[in-house]
This record gives structure tokens, C-alpha cells and sequence, in this order.
């Protein structure tokens, strides 16, 4: 199995070694036949870990492959730790991978750097398969900022654009923040703990729960957070978030991948894995949970009066983090797994739609001068329908599933403002819907608002762009009701996630469960329903029947549109105060202490000294030969005197 | 009996003599290599005394090498003093002065 | 007083008159005249210390060579005629109190204590047939042979070196390089241009 769970890993590496160095000799068909066949090679192979892991019952594989450093005590290696959550973690990479790849044959036929970016792809996918299967913090680590790296590449892969380079830098600094805090998260456990290994953590957590620091806190809830304010960095919570709008300005492709349904997802997948840890400070749990009710709010506003179609996926894909973020605060642990998968699928799936609509017009974005695709473009409009019905939680979909289990297992916590969350995540299914059905309908319903060239050329894209967008609309349509049941209460993750007695919300959720097929018509029942059907409407009203009405809202509450379209003004807080006060800092350092004070007084000033010293000096050499013959007989005289009389010796005594 | 010591307080006053004239003088650099040969004179002497009571004639050799030294060293000495005239146009202690700081 | 003593003081006196003599005068040639009577009675005195043979060579060379040369120089430069401001303000009563200190010291070092004539008594004198060449000469060629020959290579090096400072290189001399001569090349002398002939044009 060893040699199984290594193939996974350097398959897509050989695929990217290969495409990186060698990708202008070899040519683009070679370069995508070799990247493609690891990552196929990657999917298969993760196809059959997870039948033996989770549906045989197979052994946690946990062994260290190699030893990276031994530090006096400290023994760091590459390792692999194989359960059931890895297994449906590796599942869901690697097939969103494998769709990407194909997709990109055909999204990036026309680019130049068609061969680095299968490389970059295929890097990418590696690095999420080692943080995915590490044992230990250390290669945790190594993932998590590889994945970090390639997201910067990927970003700003077309580097001419000003927009993309920004965009580029403000996602790698963003993540540094939140990286900072991962880093004194894992330096806290190595000090308590003595080591970085997964299970040699967990199985010591009960030396540790009494210790405090800090006057007062619990390590344990110290380590958390800290690791939590990673996870927000990765997962783009607030305030962490203002990254990921800007990395649309990489290819759709990548936004797909990386941007909805993976890389983002590293910060939900290490709160779960450390689970144990987690349960043990309910303090850490509910910043995790307020923090994420913000993010799904607040993120849904504001996709809203977005007019881009990737910003409104993207803010969308913020809002569904947040809910994740939610669950993982409540407990629910396997609830944000499955979100996480079946957000996974449908998230790239309306990414991907995003793409072919985007290529079919020739890469212009903005909904304002779309409409009436749907008779031009039917596979992309039927895909995008089962993915926004997904999104948006209607019955019988993934997200649905998904979904409604989030705001059930808030609804039975315990915590203190789980109240409000609730209310929040509440709020949050009328505005999902809304802003997707607002983008659906303006870009594929209506009256075309193309120019006369746009709408000539337009026509349904290419197979190799249309058959990953129908590969995954049928999991969006389908796993949420196939999987719910074993993966929420019939112990899929139960070798993996451990949940404390007294956070009851898994406990009340299994009460109340009647089974996928009792969901549905269960689900007429419930707020959430009418919230969305309520938001399918507000849509249609606003969008095709009468638009008007939106323009006059628009108007009237001004104030608050304002507020929305300036992004709550995150970007102007950051620029003017920490960019800002560096800057003044850099200035200050600059001025005053490198030139004044180094280079004017320490520098020159001495030697502006050492000459005012010598000019002091300088008139005893007069130049007379008389004078320095008669400073010679000085001082022959005074050493006559010394030799006669002082010194130790003296020859005569007075 | 003239005694060593009245021999050699004498050729001490001429060695004291000669130092004062060098750096008294203000005259020209001619004064100033014959004070340098007064001392020298003044050195022989006590050399040639020491010789005379030790009985030992190494100091009146020394004595012969010192004045094969002194011969060339004014002869020289003179050269110089030929070229500074030459130079400069007169020989006077205050006009070289051109090596001070 | 015996008259070993009369004569001592007596040359003394005459020594070190005509040294202060000699530093104080403005005429140059009369200091030099003032140094040739010091070292007369530095002779005088040598002899007193039975050195004859290095009396005699200090009026042959010294007196002899040396001081004409001064003198040769000091009418050469007409130094004499010019007229030259004594400045001797400034530094004498400093220079005479060094001077003075110095004596005294020397004077408790070499005094009558350390050389009296009962720590150092005087010799015997040599007989008449002593010869001080002689003596000289025993020493001067067997042991001291080597510094006798550097002292040869010495006056050598002193000829040559006054010879090379005052030597005035005549211009406007045109001198043959031979090795330039011999290094010319054929390409730098001679350079073969063709010319049709006038006549060949015409035709």
C-alpha cells in the first residue's frame, strides 16, 4: 500500500518536472498527454485508497517514510498518515484535478504558456496531496505553503497584466499574515508537546489541558486560534479574505482548482484534523464559529452588487467557507467534510461554466452585457443550472444536503451566540440565493445585451471544456443523497474526527435524521426552504421582470450600495494603515537613521574627526631643520634625566 | 696629572657646544655642518682619552674610522648644500622649509 | 699644577673660545677660519694623549682637505659678501639652559667620582722609541682589516655620489641608442607606392 499512497503523491510531480524543464521540447501534445496521465494515474489510484480505507474498513496507515532532520530530540520526517478523512480528501483533489486538466486543454489553447501552466497545475496538486496525507505538522507545513507558492505563480500567470501581479502579491502577503500565526501555532505545540507528530500530539493532549499562559488561557486554546488564524489565512475568513477577489485575475481554470474547491479547503481540512485539539477549548470553538458566521454573511452582501462573473463565484465561494468555517465551530465536523465535498463539486463546476462562457465571448466578464445564452450555449446552461440549484440548497441537490445539516447542527448548539449564527446563517441561504439566481438570470436568460460581434461568434465551447462541466454536475446532483447518510452518522470519518461528549450538536443531528429521501419533502418544513424559495424570487422579480425595481433600490438605499461596492473597505484600511505605516517607517528608517544618523555623523563625522585631529597635529612638522634637531636634544635630555635619576635602575641618587 | 674625567668633562662642553650651535644658528647651513664636525671632534676626543688611559689602541682606530666617515660626510653634505644653492638661490636656514605639514 | 695641567688648560681655553667663537659669527668664512683653530687645539691635545699619528692626520685631512673644501664652497657661493641677518633671539637662553643642563649632568656622570684619578690612574708614558704608527698600523692590518677595506669602498661611494649630485647633464646633446639602431625595420624606413608612368598613360 506504501508504494500506492507514493504513487499518488509524485505522479503529478513527475507530470510537472516533465512540463516545467522539458515542456517547449517536448511540445504541447506530449506535455499534456504526460500531465494528464498523472494526475489520471493520481485519481485512480485515490479511487482505490478510498474503497479500501472507508468502504473495506482498511487500516489507518501511519508510518514515516523518510527522515528529513533529527534535531537532538526533535525527529522531523516525511510521513503519511492514511484514515478516512485523507481518503475522501484525496478522492475529491484528485478528480477536481483530473477536470481541470482536461478543461485547461481547452481554455488555455490559445495561451503561450500553455505548457507551465499544466506544469504549475500539476505542482499544485502535489503539494495538496502532501499536506492532504502528512502525519506531522512539519510537512503540514511544507504543503501548505507549497500550495501558497503555486496559488502566487498561478495568480499572476499573466504577469504583463499590471491587475494580476498586484493581485499576485497581495494573495502571498495575505497568506504570510495568516501563516505567521500557523507558525506560532506549531512552534506552541512543539514547545508543550515536544513533537510534531500527529498522533504523539493527540495522544499527550491530556498532560497539557491544566497548563496556561498568558495570564490565564488555556495553551490549548492558544494553540488553536493561533492554528485557526492559518486556517482563516488559507480559507479566506474575514479578516483575512481580501485575496481571494483579487486572484481571479489568474485563468478560470485555476479558479476552479484552487480557489473553490481545494486550496481554500486546507484550512477547513487541518481544524477537522485536529479535531481532538479543538474539542478541548470551547473558547477556540467559538471564535471559529462567529468568525465563520461573519465571513458567510457578510461575503454574501457583497456578492450581490458584484458585476463580474468570477467576483460573484468568488464571493460566493468566500460565503461557503464561512458556513464550513460554522460547522467546524459547532462540532460538526463531518458536516463541513461533506460541505466541503459537495461545495467542491459545484463550486467548480459554476467556476468552470464561468470559463466557457468567458472563452465563448471571447474573455469578457462582466454580466451587464450578457443574456439569452441559453439557446446558444446548452450544455454550459444545463450544467450551470444543476450547479447554482446545488449552490443555492434546493431540494434533492448536494448543497442542499449539505446545507441544511450546517444550519441544523447550529440550530442545536450549545454555544454562547450560536443564536445569532443561527440567524446569520439563516439570513445567508436568501442571499445565496439571490445573488445566484441575479447572476444566472442576467447571463443566460433575458434579452441579449451583447454587441453585435460578441453575439456572432458566440457558440457552445469545446468538448474538452464541456465534458468536465458535465463530469461534474453529476456529483453535484447526486452525492450529496448518496453519501450523506455514511458520512455523516455511519462513521466514515469516525477513525479521524473525535468529537467531546459535551458538544451534543452531531448527537442531536443523528436524533433528528430520517434519512436522505425523508430530507426532502421534510425540508418544505423548515425556514431555510422558504428562505431560498423567497430569494429565487426576489431574483426573477428583480432581474427579468421588472428591473427597474432594482435600479430605484439602488437608488434609494445608496448608502448602503456605497458600502457594499467598496468592499466594506477592507482594501483602503489596509492600504492606509499597515501599507501606509510601513511605508512612513521605511521613510523614517531611510532618512533619519541610515543617512543622518549612520552615514552623516557615525561615517563621516568620523572622519571629519580624525582630520580636525590631524590638522591639530600637522604644524609640529615645521619643516626647520633646526627645530627638529632641537626637539631631539629635548629629548635626549629627558631621557639622560630618567636613565640618571628616575626610572628603576637609577644610576646616581640625588 | 690631568685626570680622565677633566678629559672627558672637556669634550662633553664641546658636544654641548656644537648642539647649541645647531639649533641656535639662524645664520646659513654651512654653520651647521661645522657644529656637526665640532661634535664630531668632541667625540674623537674622548675616544682617544679612553684609548690613552685603558691603554687599549681600538679607540684610536675607531677614531680613524670616524674621520673617514666625517670626511665623506661633508663631502656630501656639500654636494647638497651646492644643489640647494643652485635651487633655490641662496643658502639660508629659513628657506628650507618646503617638508613641513 | 704640573705642566701637563698648565698646557691642558691652556688648549682648553682655546678650544672652547674658538668654538662659541665660531658659532656666533656672522662671516662665514671667519667661522670656518674659527673651526680650523678648534681643531688645532684639538690636535694639540691629541697629542697630549700620546695619539701622534691621528693629531697629525686630523691638520693633514681634516683641517687640511676638509676645511678648504668649505671654504672653497663658502667663496664659490659668495656667501660672505651677502648679507645675512643673524637671528639668534628667540632660541638662545632656551638653548643655553639645555646646553647648561646637559653639561651638569654629563658632569655628575663622568665626574672625578666615577674617573677620578684614584679610580683611573694615569698610565705611564711611552718611551722614546715608541712608536705610535706602528701600533696603530699592527692593529689596523691584521685585526681590523675588514673595516679598512669598507672604509676605502666608503670614500669610493662618497666620490661618486658628490660627483652624481652636482653633475649637470648638458642639453640639447644628441646621443646615438645603438639598440635602436639595430631594431629598425625595413617597413618603418621605406614604403614602395606604385606610379604609372606618364608615357604608358598617353598610350
Amino acid at each position: 500500500m506504501e508504494q500506492i499512497y507514493l504513487t499518488i503523491a509524485l505522479a503529478p510531480l513527475v507530470g510537472a518536472i516533465f512540463a516545467g524543464f522539458f515542456g517547449s521540447l517536448l511540445g504541447r501534445m506530449a506535455t499534456t498527454v504526460i500531465t494528464i496521465a498523472g494526475v489520471l494515474i493520481s485519481t485512480v489510484l485515490s479511487f482505490y485508497v478510498f474503497n479500501h480505507h472507508v468502504l473495506e474498513g482498511g487500516e489507518v496507515f501511519n508510518q514515516n517514510l523518510y527522515t528529513w532532520m533529527q534535531i537532538g530530540e526533535l525527529n522531523i520526517s516525511v510521513g503519511f498518515l492514511i484514515d478516512n478523512l485523507t481518503a475522501i480528501m484525496l478522492v475529491v483533489v484528485s478528480f477536481v484535478s483530473l477536470m481541470v486538466h482536461i478543461y485547461t486543454i481547452g481554455y488555455m489553447h490559445d495561451d503561450a504558456g500553455y505548457t507551465k501552466f499544466f506544469s504549475y497545475i500539476s505542482l499544485f496538486t502535489f503539494s495538496m496531496f502532501m499536506l492532504v496525507m502528512s502525519n506531522n505538522f512539519m510537512q503540514l507545513f511544507f504543503g501548505w505553503e507549497a500550495v501558497g507558492l503555486v496559488s502566487y505563480l498561478l495568480i499572476g500567470f499573466w504577469h504583463h497584466k499590471e491587475s494580476a501581479v498586484e493581485a499576485n502579491l497581495k494573495a502571498f502577503l495575505v497568506n504570510r499574515v495568516g501563516d505567521f500565526g500557523f507558525l506560532l501555532g506549531i512552534a506552541l505545540v512543539l514547545m508543550y508537546f515536544g513533537s510534531l507528530d500527529y498522533v504523539e500530539v493527540f495522544a499527550s493532549l491530556g498532560n497539557v489541558t491544566g497548563v496556561t499562559m498568558l495570564d490565564g488561557t488555556s495553551v490549548i486554546t492558544v494553540i488553536c486560534i493561533l492554528l485557526f488564524i492559518g486556517a482563516m489565512g488559507k480559507s479566506a475568513q474575514v479578516p483575512l479574505h481580501v485575496w481571494l477577489p483579487g486572484s481571479m485575475e489568474g485563468p478560470t481554470p485555476i479558479s476552479a482548482l484552487i480557489h473553490a474547491a481545494t486550496m481554500v479547503t486546507a484550512g477547513i481540512f487541518m481544524v477537522s484534523r485536529m479535531s481532538p485539539m479543538f474539542e478541548l477549548s470551547e473558547t477556540a470553538l467559538i471564535v471559529v464559529m462567529v468568525v465563520g458566521a461573519i465571513t458567510a454573511l457578510f461575503m454574501g452582501l457583497l456578492g450581490i452588487v458584484q458585476n463580474d462573473i468570477k467576483k460573484v463565484v468568488a464571493y460566493s465561494t468566500l460565503s461557503q467557507l464561512g458556513y464550513m468555517t460554522v460547522a467546524l465551530g459547532v462540532s460538526a465536523y463531518s458536516v463541513a467534510i461533506f460541505h466541503l465535498m459537495t461545495h467542491a463539486f459545484f463550486k467548480a463546476l459554476l467556476f468552470l461554466a464561468a470559463g466557457s462562457v468567458i472563452v465563448a465571448l471571447h474573455h469578457k466578464q462582466d454580466i451587464r452585457e450578457m443574456g439569452g445564452l441559453r439557446k446558444k450555449m446548452p450544455i454550459t446552461y444545463w450544467t450551470s443550472l444543476v450547479g447554482t440549484l446545488a449552490l443555492i440548497g434546493f431540494p434533492g441537490f448536494a448543497g442542499f444536503y449539505s446545507k441544511d445539516m450546517i444550519i441544523e447542527a447550529v440550530h442545536f448548539s450549545q454555544l454562547p451566540f450560536s443564536d445569532w449564527v443561527y440567524v446569520a446563517v439563516v439570513i445567508g441561504v436568501f442571499i445565496t440565493a439571490f445573488y445566484s439566481l441575479r447572476m444566472f438570470f442576467l447571463v443566460f436568460h433575458g434579452e441579449s445585451r451583447m454587441d453585435e460581434h460578441t453575439a456572432s461568434h458566440v457558440k457552445e465551447s469545446s468538448i474538452s471544456i464541456t465534458l468536465p462541466l458535465v463530469a461534474l454536475a453529476i456529483p453535484s446532483a447526486l452525492i450529496g443523497y448518496l453519501t450523506i447518510d455514511p458520512m455523516l452518522f455511519n462513521g466514515w470519518l469516525d477513525n479521524a474526527i473525535t468529537v467531546a461528549a459535551n458538544h451534543t450538536s452531531m448527537a442531536s443531528l443523528e436524533a433528528n435524521f430520517h434519512g436522505a429521501n425523508g430530507m426532502i419533502p421534510h425540508a418544505l418544513q423548515t425556514l431555510p426552504f422558504w428562505m431560498m424559495v423567497g430569494g429565487i424570487a426576489s431574483a426573477w422579480v428583480l432581474t427579468l421582470y421588472r428591473s427597474q425595481w432594482a435600479d430605484w433600490i439602488q437608488k434609494k438605499f445608496h448608502r448602503s450600495n456605497y458600502v457594499l461596492e467598496s468592499l466594506y473597505g477592507f482594501d483602503r484600511f489596509n492600504d492606509i494603515v499597515f501599507v501606509g505605516g510601513i511605508k512612513k517607517l521605511g521613510n523614517f528608517l531611510w532618512k533619519v537613521s541610515d543617512s543622518g544618523l549612520i552615514d552623516k555623523i557615525l561615517v563621516n563625522g568620523s572622519a571629519r574627526f580624525v582630520g580636525f585631529i590631524a590638522s591639530i597635529v600637522r604644524p609640529i612638522q615645521t619643516g626647520y631643520v633646526y627645530h627638529y634637531a632641537f626637539f631631539m636634544i629635548v629629548s635626549l635630555l629627558i631621557i639622560l634625566t630618567w636613565v640618571l635619576f628616575a626610572g628603576d635602575n637609577p644610576l646616581l641618587e640625588l | 696629572m690631568v685626570s680622565l674625567s677633566d678629559y672627558l668633562i672637556l669634550s662633553s662642553v664641546i658636544f654641548c657646544i656644537g648642539l647649541v650651535g645647531i639649533f641656535v644658528n639662524r645664520t646659513n647651513i654651512i654653520t651647521l655642518l661645522m657644529c656637526v664636525e665640532l661634535i664630531l671632534a668632541a667625540v674623537n676626543t674622548n675616544f682617544i682619552a679612553f684609548s690613552h688611559f685603558l691603554g687599549n689602541e681600538a679607540g684610536q682606530i675607531f677614531v680613524f674610522f670616524i674621520l673617514t666617515v666625517a670626511a665623506a660626510e661633508v663631502a656630501i653634505g656639500l654636494a647638497i648644500l651646492t644643489l640647494l644653492f643652485r635651487v633655490r638661490g641662496s643658502i639660508d636656514v629659513d628657506v628650507t622649509n618646503s617638508l613641513k605639514g | 699644577m704640573g705642566s701637563e695641567q698648565i698646557i691642558f688648560y691652556f688648549l682648553s681655553f682655546w678650544l672652547i673660545a674658538s668654538s662659541l667663537a665660531m658659532i656666533f659669527s656672522r662671516n662665514a668664512a671667519k667661522a670656518v677660519l674659527f673651526l680650523v683653530l678648534s681643531f688645532f687645539s684639538v690636535a694639540s691635545i691629541w697629542i697630549l694623549l700620546e695619539a701622534e699619528f691621528l693629531a697629525i692626520t686630523l691638520i693633514l685631512v681634516y683641517v687640511g682637505a676638509v676645511m678648504v673644501l668649505f671654504l672653497f664652497v663658502i667663496k664659490m657661493l659668495n656667501i660672505d659678501k651677502s648679507t645675512l641677518r643673524a637671528k639668534f633671539a628667540g632660541y638662545l637662553p632656551l638653548g643655553l639652559i639645555v646646553a647648561l643642563i646637559i653639561i651638569a649632568e654629563m658632569t655628575l656622570v663622568l665626574g672625578n667620582a666615577q674617573f677620578g684619578l684614584d679610580v683611573m690612574p694615569a698610565p705611564a708614558r711611552h718611551g722614546a722609541d715608541y712608536s705610535n704608527i706602528t701600533e696603530l698600523a699592527l692593529q689596523l692590518y691584521t685585526t681590523y682589516v675588514y673595516p679598512f677595506e669598507l672604509a676605502a669602498v666608503l670614500l669610493l661611494i662618497a666620490i661618486i655620489a658628490a660627483i652624481t649630485l652636482v653633475h649637470k647633464k648638458e642639453i640639447n646633446r644628441k646621443q646615438q641608442s645603438i639598440s635602436e639602431q639595430v631594431n629598425v625595420r625595413a617597413k618603418d624606413r621605406v614604403r614602395i607606392v606604385s606610379i604609372t608612368s606618364p608615357s604608358k598613360e598617353n598610350k
